[in-house]
């Protein structure tokens, strides 16, 4: 038993998995730190200087491709040769849903820290206040004043490039060098300020374009806009666990790192009323493991965090681990995507771009601000950018052979488009439960998902559509189409809810630093606590969260109250 | 029958209008070299040389290389082996069947046997209706969409992708795989057009002859 005893556990090295490593093992505690899928150090990124002509079929997914991983495949753009490694095998991951649920995800360290979207806001003060003043689900235990400290701490440790802007809706930060608009974003953002008085800022991303403001790094270096970041960076351009808070884990040498584990169970001791350990299969030999220590962060992801505490059963916790509010599950959000327009811009043909930039523009929410009222509540951001056609464009042009070859060799035209982030309200009816009679092929209970878009959102998806066109429309851009497209929770990628941080057990599942109300050395600290989902991406506010967790966590055991 | 002579026949059947060295590319391999053995999975040998034929019309060799020259139509042929849904390879074969009886009917001998100005003009054709089809399809459905968001307070959530009201003509199958098989071949990406692997900086608003060599850029 000693030998699997630490201080802490930190089941999952995604995103917020990598911050809680980083953070307890630099204040001094021995950690062990689990994954459920393959160990991936960094730079261990198979396709990552692989050039298009290396990739087999013109990196088109294969039918075989399609069967293993048809729910990933709804995306679109993740299940292709040069990123499919990093996606989960539908066929091994089963789920089940009642209405069209989209569950992307990968298993391996690092988790989604590698293929994610690296967009970087802050939640705001009325984000946070959101809930109270709308009389929805239940109130944040926190206020921006809060997290705004640890904003700045996590955005310089991993380095976010932005323009501040001085927007109450999305706060400034500590950001490096914002990275460039093209010439038709900023004739298109000019417009934007003129004709709406809107705002309109190139993208927050965590991508390095300077050096990082500290030496804790060596292995990030600046990006090289290659635009290939779904496949992982052999520059350490953008922040991920495995180039960023892994590393730094792994230099105090009090991490422990075990991949393969699949944590499935705490163990909760009723007497003590405290976890004391967690239990793990090992994902290749079936062998079965329990780890002890005195703090446990969940950072499993919002639904594997959630499926472990669901399959975490007691005479004190009959209804799933700190479930006494009976909210664990329940209140799944996400962004609703896919509502937008595009159009052609003429003029600007003398002028064209170099590189790859791996960002667009950020139209930050306008609607239901200050006095405005929609038919719904919140609002949505854009992303968009604009570019000069691709080879793909040509499938339309009626020239051919030789002409068709000069027209290749030309750049396209313009074109500028935008899509809405759409916030997702907390339903408790948008819910995931265990299904004990289906099991994976570990043996373990699989997942069954339940949620769809309600009134709120379907009505804003509406203003989502016809704002993007009338924008483009009166800066006068030409032929402008819209886009309704189909979308399942999920899709966003921005799941989040299910152990939702509140004031009251009775009503929630986390307090105010992410601890389970009835059991105060567990913290969650992934996207499951989140109590209302923003219309901005999320990732940023989990490593805040994370870290101000890990702080409470340290602090609390000093003073030996957990 | 070895790769050599899969060629040798190809190469009759295209009616020589492909020089020897040619014909040997068009079983030139893609992103995998084929091995010697290598014959068409999909294809037969006259669907090899109409697809071919259309390939080399489209994409032809000029001061740069062409679709023959990189592979296409053993790109395409691997398409059709692994990425298409037998529905999908179904209507591309049928298609393909389709066309070259238009060749028959227009001018009693099949594409191949036909005039290289004759062979184009048919491809010409063939892909003006096409694209006039679809860009028609395309904006009935957008004026349905605007109709239908217009009317509504609120939108369904859309789960389903809406039933195909407008399926891909084959010249346009083709002429998609020959765009993809060519522009993400080196020569079509870094001949053609221009490409940078590891590019640094990112420069957003650069006069064209300054942004690389002022080629469209393949990726």
């Amino acid at each position: 038993m000693e030998k699997n005893t630490f201080d802490a556990i930190v089941v999952g090295t995604g995103i917020s998995g990598g911050w809680a490593a980083k953070e307890l093992t630099e204040k001094g505690l021995k950690t062990l730190v689990l994954d459920r899928g393959r160990m991936v150090r960094h730079g261990e990124y198979p396709t990552t200087t692989e050039d298009p002509w290396q990739l087999e079929h013109g990196n088109k997914p294969t039918l075989r491709d399609f069967e293993r991983q048809a729910k990933q495949a709804r995306t679109g753009y993740v299940v292709t040769p040069a990123s499919k490694h990093w996606f989960v095998d539908d066929i091994d991951n089963p789920y089940e849903e009642k209405y069209r649920f989209d569950w992307i995800r990968g298993y391996h360290v690092g988790g989604r820290s590698i293929m994610w979207g690296r967009q970087s806001y802050r939640w705001s003060e009325m984000d946070f206040e959101g809930n109270a003043k709308d009389g929805i689900a239940v109130d944040w235990p926190i206020r921006y004043a809060d997290v705004a400290p640890w904003y700045d701490y996590v955005e310089t440790f991993i380095g976010v490039s932005g323009q501040n802007e001085g927007l109450a809706q999305l706060p400034d930060g500590k950001f490096l060098p914002p990275m460039e608009l093209n010439c038709v974003e900023r004739e298109f953002q000019g417009k934007l300020k003129d004709k709406f008085g809107r705002a309109m800022t190139i993208g927050r991303a965590a991508h390095l374009t300077g050096p990082l403001t500290h030496d804790q790094s060596p292995q990030r270096s600046s990006c090289r806009n290659r635009n290939m970041c779904i496949r992982g960076c052999p520059f350490g351009g953008y922040f991920s666990s495995n180039a960023s808070t892994l590393p730094s884990a792994q230099k105090t040498g009090n991490m422990t790192l075990v991949p393969n584990a699949i944590v499935y169970e705490l163990i909760y001791d009723a007497k003590k009323g405290r976890a004391t350990g967690v239990r793990v299969l090992d994902a290749e030999t079936g062998a079965q493991t329990d780890y002890f220590a005195k703090v446990i962060f969940l950072c499993a992801s919002t639904f594997g965090s959630t499926q472990i505490m669901l399959n975490s059963i007691s005479d004190r916790f009959p209804n799933g681990f700190g479930n006494d509010s009976g909210e664990l599950g329940c209140n799944i959000m996400d962004h609703h995507l896919g509502a937008g327009a595009s159009a052609t811009v003429e003029g600007f043909d003398d002028r064209y771009y170099s590189g790859r930039r791996p960002n667009g523009f950020y139209i930050p929410r306008y609607r239901n601000l200050g006095k405005e009222k929609r038919e719904y509540l919140r609002g949505f951001g854009y992303q968009g950018g604009a570019s000069r056609a691709g080879w793909s464009s040509l499938q339309m042009a009626t020239e051919l052979g030789e002409d068709l070859k000069k027209k290749a060799q030309a750049p396209g035209p313009w074109s500028i488009g935008m899509g809405g982030f759409g916030e997702i309200l907390p339903y408790h009816d948008n819910r995931v439960t265990l299904d004990r009679s289906r099991k994976d092929k570990h043996g373990l209970p699989t997942l069954s998902f339940d949620a769809r878009l309600r009134e709120n959102e379907l009505r804003m998806r509406k203003d989502m559509i016809n704002d993007a066109a009338e924008m483009l429309e009166t800066a006068g851009y030409r032929d402008v189409r819209i886009v309704d497209e189909t979308y399942g929770i999920g899709l966003g990628i921005h799941e989040m809810g299910t152990a939702r941080m509140g004031r009251d057990a009775k009503t929630s599942v986390l307090n105010a630093f992410n601890q389970v109300h009835a059991c105060k050395n567990v913290y969650v600290t992934d996207g499951s606590c989140m109590t209302s989902a923003a219309c901005q991406n999320p990732s940023l506010t989990y490593m805040a969260l994370t870290a101000r967790a890990a702080d409470h966590a340290v602090r609390e055991l000093k003073r030996g109250n957990i | 029958m070895n790769r050599r002579e899969v060629l040798q026949r190809v190469a009759v059947l295209m009616g020589g209008v492909i020089s020897a060295p040619a014909a040997f590319a068009v079983l030139n391999g893609y992103a995998k070299e084929p091995g010697p053995d290598w014959k068409p999975a999909v294809l037969g040998e006259a669907e090899l040389a109409v697809v071919s034929r259309i390939v080399d019309i489209m994409i032809p060799r000029t001061d740069t290389p062409g679709a023959l020259d990189v592979g296409v139509p053993a790109f395409i042929d691997g398409i059709l082996k692994d990425v298409y849904s037998q529905d999908a390879r179904d209507r591309f074969l049928q298609g393909l069947r389709d066309f070259d009886a238009a060749a028959r009917e227009a001018q009693h001998k099949p594409f191949v046997k036909l005039s290289p100005q004759q062979q184009r003009t048919l491809v010409q054709k063939s892909q003006d209706a096409a694209i006039a089809d679809e860009r028609a399809s395309s904006e009935h459905k957008q004026k349905a969409l605007v109709q239908e968001i217009r009317d509504a307070a609120m939108l369904p959530q859309r789960t389903e992708t809406a039933p195909a009201t407008h399926q891909r003509a084959f010249i346009l199958m083709v002429k998609e795989l020959a765009l993809l098989g060519f522009f993400t071949s080196q020569p079509g990406a870094t001949q053609v057009l221009q490409y940078e692997a590891i590019p640094g900086a990112y420069h957003g608003c650069l006069p064209v002859n300054q942004a690389g060599n002022g080629k469209r850029w393949a990726t």
